[in-house]
């Protein structure tokens, strides 16, 4: 059974395992394009779970907002920041905070995270310069990997056995999930973005990160990609063997910056990722 | 004290910098000693103690340490991208965003120009 690759369906199977998110984020992450929410009802229901409230509003009063005026409830936050930002940020408190560290010997919880973290970003940075939805493109770079963590919580063995084929191959670690599961996290991150009910766009973002070339990826897809290899160029997770994944060209000429507009991207998304870190993390 | 120095408004003054001389306040009590690795806290008290400006000690930036930066920066890049081929034509994106992470990381040391 051990040497067995793992398909698809088993992962399914597994998904019940995992920790669920609060009910309030499960809503709101099943109802990212819908325009058409009961912003109070929810409003409240986020203001029942302390911690959450308190990340939230710390993120929310962070310079990236550049708020004149300091928030204290989640209401005061939607009324400054708008409803889609403030789901943003509900969102991003708690699924960092959702999974466990795990059992898993070699896999780096924390920089995954900060890998995320930076993800969400870059891709925010990236929307804004594109015009695209910003807030889909945040939350898409922060659970653009979420399929590692759950292979990592079901499958923590063969998951360690994945890494270490990485390291003894130095290939990417998606290469080694595929050889030594049968599985990458790119499925796993389907599954979970079905059982979890996510939205379309996330669900495209996910599948596509890596293949934002596929006939349907759409756009949300290629901005993930590039957000994806600019943060392992910046370094931002400080993983001694981390690699540069390639680069899609049809990704990169879909975005068309030029250098000037890429440097001072690089700019801010490292500062964004220091303060959004500063929160999420600690 | 220390000839390498330099008098900085409070605004500034950054958490970590050191101090180059005693700082008294206007009554001349001593508030810090020379040496000091001054502390956001410490920064917060200034004004009641009607302190606007500060000697301090000024960092050395020898050609040297730039020179060694700067080679640990291209090391670390050449690292990252290890599977990438620099003049690999049809893997020129990967290629593109490694000149361009490359003069963000050997331009920036130059110009360390933040607000």
């Amino acid at each position: 059974m051990s040497d067995a690759m793992l398909s698809y369906d088993d992962v399914v199977r597994t998904l019940d395992d995992l920790p669920s998110l609060p009910a309030v984020v499960m809503e709101l992450l099943n109802s990212i394009d819908q325009d058409d929410v009961d912003i109070s009802v929810l409003a409240k229901k986020v203001s029942h779970d302390q911690a959450l409230t308190a990340k939230t509003l710390r993120l929310a009063n962070s310079s990236l907002y550049g708020l004149q005026v300091k928030v204290t409830t989640i209401q005061q936050a939607i009324t400054f920041l708008g409803f889609q930002t403030t789901r943003n940020l509900i969102t991003a408190a708690a699924v960092t905070g959702c999974f466990a560290e795990g059992h898993c010997p070699g896999f780096d919880h924390k920089a995954f995270w900060r890998h995320s973290i930076a993800t969400a970003a870059c891709a925010k940075v990236l929307a804004r310069q594109m015009r695209f939805n910003q807030d889909y493109a945040f939350t898409a770079g922060l659970l653009h990997d979420i399929g590692r963590l759950v292979l990592v919580s079901c499958f923590p063995e063969q998951y360690a056995a994945a890494i270490a084929h990485r390291a003894e191959h130095d290939c990417y670690l998606l290469e080694a999930e595929r050889a030594v599961l049968g599985v990458d996290h790119v499925d796993a991150g389907l599954a979970l973005a079905e059982h979890w009910n996510f939205s379309d766009t996330m669900r495209l973002a996910i599948g596509g990160h890596h293949d934002p070339e596929a006939p349907g990826a759409g756009f949300l897809a290629a901005i993930i990609h590039v957000a994806d290899a600019i943060v392992h160029a910046l370094d931002l997770a400080q993983m001694q063997d981390d690699l540069v994944p390639p680069v899609s060209t049809v990704a990169w000429t879909a975005l068309g910056l030029d250098e000037e507009i890429y440097l001072q991207l690089f700019r801010e998304t490292e500062l964004q990722y220091e303060e959004i870190s500063m929160v999420l993390l600690t | 004290m220390t000839g390498n120095y330099h008098q900085l408004a409070l605004a500034e003054v950054q958490p970590g910098m050191v101090l180059s001389d005693v700082l008294l306040d206007v009554q001349g009590n001593v508030l810090l000693p020379q040496g000091t690795v001054l502390t956001e806290a410490m920064l917060a008290l200034m004004p009641r103690h009607g302190i606007a400006m500060l000697p301090i000690v000024k960092e050395e930036v020898t050609p040297e340490v730039v020179a060694a930066t700067l080679q640990h920066h291209e090391a670390r890049i050449a690292e990252l991208f290890r599977k990438n081929d620099p003049d690999s034509g049809s893997d020129w994106a990967t290629a593109t965003l490694r000149r361009f992470i490359t003069d963000f990381r050997l331009g920036v040391e130059e110009t360390p120009e933040h607000e």
